[in-house]
């Protein structure tokens, strides 16, 4: 059928004239049943309102915390996960044909990684040249006989595949068995997508993922040694990985650990998981780290990501790795010039889904092949950890292609050449216009009880220019959604197992000690950057009053600055001119990131403490912490123009966002140790900021008619003037004013408070049965600090000697002191504190294998 | 031969080690001319886990780690093995030829070939070994068999190069042992393998003991001896024959071998990841090599 005249089309999709095959076209040039449905319903949406869901799309990526992160700095953090609204589709029938050959690929992935770890037969027999193997880097020589139990070698693998334009069958350009990345971002497209269009994704009858994470995550648990209480972890490189955001989503949404190497040891010959509690014992990693890096003792040895000998419980079966150590030489490209005799000799037919053509420079027809065709190739590296990258010849300068050949022919083995395929295309919804784009399919395909099972569905990647031979992330590509379109209503069974359900099997009990830790900083780092805010608030405002400031007054309030942030040297000894125009000085000290103790490199260190935490923070919380950073940027924007007239309002969005973060985690986040430990980070650091404005506004003594302003920096700054100015009406002295902040309890910024506060949280936390009523250390510091300002005179404490206060002084250092050795017994007894690892034989040269 | 061998590592660090995961490849491993017939390995500390496995080479390896803290860590190991000889001098001139052996390397279906084919290719610590083929190739011409041409290659390294324990460490890298023209056993081996690799013909690290007969009348002292290394290369015809470039001879009754890989890296004797000790620990090793009657 041809599709009808819409007169409301706002946005019609026109077929480029030069792309050999559309997706949404057949071959008999007209628009399939299922595109007719979807980009009807697309092209009849307001501009507005397809606008108005696009930015909604992005709003919940954003507030889900997805992101795909290129790093280039560590201040310029992370790019949003890039979905397009118009979805890949497929039909159940074209959709059959295309699981049924990545089944057939799976298991025969699985029977060749299972051949290569173990009797090496493809080589033996001559089907593999042994160069192909025992050249290549990823086969792992100590992960030689390592084979899991049951069926499966190999439990997760992606394929890459295009639609070849040509021959207008689907093509596998690669196969990903290393630790495939995508399922999470998978899932979360979905997720979104079900939001943003609910009721085209409910009409479209869409094949759900849901069992798919449920097989896969049933998989996991029967690997386990221990099934019944499987404690299955995923290792994850940490949040500077590009796909950290799915590390922490899939863990989350299958209920598994998120950790870092650090958060496991061996030990007694079996791996555990240093968490809150102690050592707990883990059964399954689900390892988001490549495998040479896994093992600093048998593997790489500079590696940093690593646990120091895990290949032994692994090989005991003590411990299961999915993917196993050693599963990236599937990888290698060199193997889809093979695989037809590799599948007649393994399952003895060749397998249903082609792949693409593929040369390999060291066998000599291939070479002199890619000698007479260089321009037309993409060359790529037989080892993708290389540092090496896939280059089309075709885009080199002369000179560029003769340096490339002259690399290829010094090692021949490490090089393989293909084709470019001319790639099919889909729409996509660009910039107010739907346009077509190459695209690019990664499904995958999880082990299954004695089988495989295929997502029903995948990863789609599009180009950013219409002709456009790569594809990837880091160029910025687009993603969609893939749906699988059933032509009757699906049965209601395949949503039987939802995310809640999975989510609610999660082990939650123990926390890894790491976790504990970050989250200890990130209260920490919040609260030191909001105290900054503050103060340098109150700064802005003094100076800009009503009365102008006399000069000490200046010095103090600056200096104060100084001190407190620990920006030295600062104002601190400075010039007149700069006391007297500090303003350029002062916003040094909010926006300079590369300024420690400067409100945004505190900001920046929490925003880290945050990701490195994710997984413990609810979806709230992330809104909020994007809330801190879009305030940041926004700052950045305000300063930039020279024209601030009142630089006190510019920070009053990011005072508030900072205000909204506290106000979370006390209503919205479980009481449990995670919480504990960021209340104790807070109040810790409260405490000490506290004093330390008490301490260099107040213990200088000044001019009678300054007393007044100085005591209204510090309730101003301590957010208590309105209650001060209540409670005391305009009478403004020293004793009152250090009742309020030091020893009133009804006070939430006081010290007292803070104490209290800090003397519950310790008492809370889980402690090891003993059978005296000794006080933990901790606790008894944070007594003695309670004692300290309990046991203050306020007349005492405000009498003046030589222009100082020195019993108030006094005092706050000593109280000074305690709250900083409170800080280091938390940090000693709660937190894991590694030694440095060192390779017993040093041979760095050795290791770049 | 029988011998008794006892080989005794012993690390001083600087600082507490509060932990630490090693691998050890010191117990000697079977061959077609060897047997081992008992290998005992202590620990001081005792080791909280420990296994051993033969790896992929079919070399003996030794697991452990330590949770105990400690300063000193000390690996005594006893075997005993017993060893024959490959075979004698005068066959290395009737085999296969250097180009028939090539060919084959390069073209035989053969299983061991194949295998073979491995150890053509760079390892971890013999890599880019273009270089040295103007130095290795008038020892090899098409017709000379390749036997003899391998013990005549392994004569020029001996006169050539001078044994000098002081010239080198493990990090010394090929280039400069042959500038230099120094170095010691394990230096000699890997130059050897690659002068073999960048021929066409497939050599393997072999590491081991080699027991040393004192001068008539000088009382054989105990604890001398040293760890040993050496080579094996591949003839399509005659299988692994083993090569020692530092004494100028083929392998003998009394080379006792532990393991054999690509080159050292592959059968350090002691690896592993300690945590703390301190930079440079204190490194002592004894070896003992006796014959048993």
């Amino acid at each position: 059928m041809s599709r009808p005249l819409d007169l409301h089309k706002y946005f019609p999709y026109q077929r480029p004239s030069n792309a050999a095959l559309d997706e949404v076209y057949a071959e008999n040039g007209e628009v399939k049943p299922y595109w007719n449905r979807l980009l009807q319903t697309l092209e009849g949406i307001n501009p507005v309102l397809l606008e108005q869901k696009k930015a909604k799309a992005l709003r919940i990526l954003r507030d889900d915390g997805a992101t795909y992160n290129i790093y280039s700095e560590l201040t310029d953090f992370a790019s949003t996960w890039s979905l397009d609204l118009i979805p890949n589709v497929l039909s159940s029938e074209e959709w059959a044909s295309i699981e049924a050959g990545l089944l057939e690929r799976a298991e025969l992935f699985n029977l060749f990684l299972k051949d290569i770890y173990g009797p090496r037969n493809l080589v033996k027999h001559g089907i593999l040249p042994p160069e192909s193997l025992f050249a290549h880097s990823g086969f792992l020589r100590p992960c030689d006989g390592i084979q899991l139990q049951g069926d499966h070698q190999l439990i997760l693998h992606g394929v890459d595949m295009v639609r070849d334009a040509q021959r207008g069958e689907m093509c596998v350009i690669s196969d990903r068995t290393q630790n495939p990345s995508g399922i999470g971002y998978a899932l979360e497209n979905r997720t979104v997508m079900s939001r943003v269009l609910p009721s085209l994704y409910r009409e479209s009858h869409v094949h759900r993922l849901a069992s798919f994470f449920h097989r896969f995550r049933t998989k996991l648990t029967s690997l386990s040694p221990n099934p019944e209480q499987a404690r299955i972890v995923m290792l994850t490189p940490g949040a500077l990985n590009e796909s950290y955001f799915e590390h922490a989503y899939i863990a989350n949404y299958l209920g598994f650990h998120l950790v870092r190497n650090g958060d496991l040891v061996v030990r007694n010959g079996y791996l555990w998981m240093k968490s809150f509690g102690g050592l707990s014992r883990v059964d399954v990693i689900v390892r988001r780290v490549d495998d040479s890096y896994c093992d600093p003792v048998e593997l790489r040895g500079d590696s940093l990501l690593g646990v120091p000998g895990l290949l032994e419980p692994v090989r005991a079966g003590r411990v299961v790795i999915a993917n196993p150590l050693g599963s990236g030489i599937l990888e290698n490209p060199i193997y889809l010039k093979y695989l037809p005799a590799i599948s007649k000799a393994l399952i003895g037919r060749e397998l249903r889904l082609p792949s693409v053509a593929t040369y390999w420079c060291h066998d000599p027809k291939d070479m002199s092949y890619i000698r007479s065709n260089f321009s037309k190739l993409v060359i790529k590296p037989t080892f993708r950890g290389g540092g090496d990258i896939s280059i089309y010849a075709g885009c080199l300068s002369t000179e560029e292609q003769t340096g490339l050949l002259a690399r290829i022919e010094a090692n021949k083995i490490g090089y393989v050449a293909q084709p470019i395929l001319d790639t099919s295309h889909l729409p996509t919804y660009g910039e107010k216009e739907i346009t077509s784009r190459p695209a690019i399919l990664r499904s995958f395909t999880t082990a299954s009880d004695s089988s495989y099972t295929v997502m029903p569905g995948g990863l789609t990647r599009v180009g950013v220019e219409e002709s456009q031979f790569f594809i990837s992330n880091q160029v910025g590509s687009q993603s969609k959604d893939t749906w699988i379109i059933e032509s009757e209503p699906l049965a209601l069974q395949t949503q039987v197992q939802t995310s809640t359900q999975i989510r609610q099997d999660a082990d939650r009990i123990s926390l890894p000690s790491r976790v504990a830790e970050n989250l200890f900083w990130m209260g920490r780092y919040a609260e030191r950057a909001e105290a900054s805010l503050r103060l340098l608030r109150t700064v802005f405002i003094m100076f800009n009053g009503e009365e102008p400031l006399s000069l000490q007054c200046k010095k103090i309030l600056l200096s104060a600055v100084t001190n407190v942030t620990n920006t030295f040297p600062g104002f601190v000894d400075a010039d007149e001119s700069i006391i007297n125009d500090p303003i350029e000085h002062l916003l040094s000290v909010v926006t300079d990131g590369k300024r420690r103790g400067s409100v945004r490199s505190d900001l920046n260190a929490m925003l880290y403490c945050a990701d490195e935490s994710r997984e413990q923070v609810s979806s709230d919380t992330l809104r909020v912490i994007n809330d801190i950073r879009d305030a940041l940027t926004e700052l950045d924007h305000t300063f930039d123009d020279n024209t601030i007239t009142a630089p006190e309002e510019a920070l009053d969005p990011l005072v508030t966002a900072l205000m909204a973060l506290s106000g979370l985690s006390h209503e919205s986040m479980v009481r449990g140790v995670g919480w504990r430990f960021m209340e104790i980070g807070r109040r810790l650091e409260r405490a000490h900021r506290t004093n330390s404005v008490i301490n260099h506004i107040l213990s200088d003594s000044v001019q009678e008619q300054d007393e007044g302003i100085m005591i209204t920096a510090v309730l101003l700054c301590l957010e208590n003037l309105i209650s001060y100015r209540r409670r005391y009406s305009a009478n403004l002295s020293v004793p009152t004013c250090l009742d309020m902040v030091m020893l009133d309890t009804s006070n939430p910024r006081s010290l007292l408070f803070q104490l209290e506060s800090l003397l519950n949280h310790l008492n809370a936390l889980p402690k090891a049965q003993t059978n005296t009523n000794e006080l933990l250390p901790a606790e008894q510091i944070a007594l003695e600090a309670q004692v300290l300002i309990k046991m203050s005179s306020l007349s005492d404490l405000s009498q003046e000697q030589s222009s100082q206060r020195p019993n108030l002084k006094e005092k706050l250092m000593r109280l000074n002191e305690l709250i900083n050795s409170l800080s280091d017994l938390i940090t000693d007894r709660y937190f894991d504190h590694r030694e440095d690892a060192r390779q017993l034989v040093k041979k760095s040269w050795a290791d770049n294998e | 031969m029988r011998y008794k061998i006892q080989h005794i590592t012993k690390y001083s660090y600087q600082q507490r080690v509060s932990h630490c995961y090693n691998l050890a490849y010191m117990s000697p491993r079977n061959t077609p001319r060897q047997r081992c017939l008992s290998s005992t390995i202590t620990l001081n500390p005792t080791s909280s886990s420990s296994s051993r496995r033969t790896d992929y080479f079919g070399n003996e390896s030794f697991h452990f780690e330590i949770q105990r803290a400690h300063k000193q860590l000390t690996i005594n190991i006893v075997s005993a093995v017993e060893t024959n000889p490959q075979f004698t001098v005068q066959d290395l001139d009737f085999g296969i030829s250097c180009k028939d052996a090539k060919d084959q390397i390069e073209s035989s279906s053969n299983k061991e070939v194949l295998l073979a084919r491995e150890f053509l290719l760079d390892s971890p610590m013999i890599k880019n070994t273009e270089f040295l083929k103007d130095y290795a190739a008038p020892s090899f011409s098409d017709n000379t068999p390749l036997l003899s041409s391998v013990r005549n290659l392994t004569s020029r390294i001996f006169s050539d190069f001078k044994y000098c324990p002081e010239a080198t460490t493990i990090a010394t890298p090929l280039t400069e042992v042959f500038e230099t023209k120094k170095g010691v056993c394990q230096d000699f081996a890997h130059l050897l393998i690659a002068c073999l690799r960048v021929m066409g013909f497939p050599a393997k690290y072999v590491s081991g003991y080699i027991e040393t007969i004192p001068p008539p009348g000088v009382e054989r002292l105990v604890g001398a001896d040293a760890t040993h290394a050496w080579i094996s290369v591949f003839s399509p015809a005659e299988g692994w024959v083993e090569f020692d470039p530092t004494n100028d001879t083929i392998a003998t009754e009394q080379h006792i071998i532990t393991a054999w890989g690509r080159d050292y890296f592959d059968v350090t004797p002691l690896k592993g990841v300690v945590f703390g000790g301190g930079e440079d620990p204190h490194l002592s090793v004894s070896v003992d090599v006796k014959r048993i009657e």
